[in-house]
């Protein structure tokens, strides 16, 4: 990248604090409820642009393993079982459609309850 | 706006011969899609509390339009099963708009007051039996009155929601997979019923007491009624208390002794599981709905956009139910 610090991440970050500090303190109950949504949305910007990457990465390599093709794609998967030509049974299959999940959520909302249960 | 709203208000209830001064009229956190206001008239003699409750006039592809909430909710209050009072109703082309305006009932709807203030710390142990009653009273309403919902059975709706997914063309493994396990489950062979469709914490209000009203009906139509039973299971509505399968407070043994105290079809646990997974497919397909709404630019709102990313939380919970264990 050729740009200057701060990062797209600081930047963002820099917006969330002022909405968090100055502007919820200011605005009625209802708005208060959908800047916590705008909060929420950012953070999920800075998660995806700090560990998206590394989250694909393992769910491709994964995909590449269960897959043997060489351009595995979560697409290709969804056709693969949609037209069960995949066995369902297939412990490797349930693993990877768990991994997937996990690293979809841990940008999403890892706050969420289901992942911190199952990353304990 | 406050003050047009004001108007439109004052002379609808003037219809049904409420005649004062409107007051304190505030827009409440509310659902995604609906408008929900509170207000005070003032008449001679008293002050009382009303609710309105105001959609678009555009429905998600689940939902019916809200003055049909209302007469459905005063075909509810027949049988004695707790919903807010209905004062009127208006149509998409008066003033008002698609709406009603209902009697303010006295409690809380915010999931995590309820789950969390002290007030309802001697609610919560009751709610699972309460809501339990509730819901088999719902599904006791007699069906041929509510022409204006639809009727499907649990594979009508399982395609259907499929045909929903597949058509935003954004293909889910864990959709995929989930799709073709449900297809081969027995959902229980129930009469034909009257289901409310979102019958959770957040469509309900609770006292110091337990369950007040049931509110919310927009997602209602006929069909399988044990629908409600898994839905309040699904861990998107248990607010961060994973261990309380019932909707963050309860246990399945209460909510399912309530509902066989008076439900003639009696459920077990294992029936409820297989529509819990359901109801979570049914939530997936229902925040990709309204995420479409942003994406396809139908309306420009975070809310909607923001509730796309709520689809991995479904897949994630269908993972565990499905391949981990989970309850």
């Amino acid at each position: 990248m050729i740009f200057d610090k701060p990062t797209s991440v600081d930047l963002l970050a820099a917006i969330n604090h002022f909405l968090d500090t100055k502007i919820k303190p200011e605005v009625p109950p209802h708005l208060a409820f959908k800047l916590r949504i705008v909060e929420n949305v950012l953070n999920i910007v800075i998660r995806e642009i700090e560990k998206g990457d590394e989250l694909s990465n393992e769910v491709i390599n994964l995909l590449q393993s269960l897959m043997e093709s060489d351009t595995p794609s979560v697409e290709t998967l969804a056709l693969l079982i949609k037209e069960e030509k995949i066995d369902l049974e297939d412990q490797d299959l349930k693993d990877l459609l768990v991994t997937l999940s996990k690293n979809k959520i841990a940008v999403d909302n890892p706050n969420y309850s289901t992942f911190k249960k199952l990353i304990k | 706006m406050t003050e047009e709203l004001s108007k439109a208000l004052q002379n609808k209830l003037l219809e049904v011969n409420i005649e004062g001064k409107i007051l304190n009229l505030v827009p409440l956190t509310g659902g995604a899609s609906k408008e929900i206001w509170k207000f005070e008239v003032q008449t001679n003699h008293e002050t009382n509390e009303y609710i309105l409750r105001k959609g678009s006039g555009i429905e998600g592809p689940l939902a019916i339009k809200t003055s049909d909430e209302a007469l459905l909710q005063q075909e509810v209050r027949k049988i004695k099963a707790p919903v807010p009072e209905i004062v009127a109703v208006s149509s998409l082309e008066e003033a008002l708009g698609d709406s009603y305006i209902m009697k303010f009932v006295e409690g809380e709807s915010i999931p995590r007051k309820v789950l969390r203030d002290a007030e309802f710390k001697d609610a919560l142990p009751l709610l699972a039996f309460q809501c339990g009653e509730a819901i088999a009273k719902i599904h006791e309403v007699d069906v041929s009155k509510l022409d204006y919902l639809q009727e499907k059975t649990p594979i009508d709706q399982l395609n259907d929601l499929y045909a929903t997914y597949e058509s935003f063309n954004q293909p889910s493994p864990v959709f995929e997979y989930t799709y073709l396990w449900l297809k081969d489950q027995d959902f229980g062979d129930t009469q034909s019923s009257l289901v409310h469709g979102d019958f959770r914490l957040g469509n309900i209000i609770v006292s110091k007491l337990g369950l007040e009203s049931i509110i919310d009906w927009e997602l209602a139509h006929i069909g399988n009624p044990l629908q409600d039973l898994g839905w309040i299971c699904g861990n998107s509505w248990r607010f961060g208390q994973n261990e309380k399968v019932v909707g963050g407070f309860g246990d399945l043994e209460d909510l399912l002794k309530g509902y066989n105290s008076i439900s003639q079809f009696k459920v077990n646990e294992h029936l409820v599981r297989t529509w819990q997974v359901f109801g979570t497919f049914r939530w997936g397909v229902i925040c990709l709905i309204q995420a479409s709404a942003h994406l396809n630019g139908s309306v420009n709102s975070v809310e909607k956009a923001a509730i796309g990313r709520r689809v991995s939380e479904t897949e994630l919970d269908i993972a565990d139910l499905l391949f981990l264990g989970g309850k």
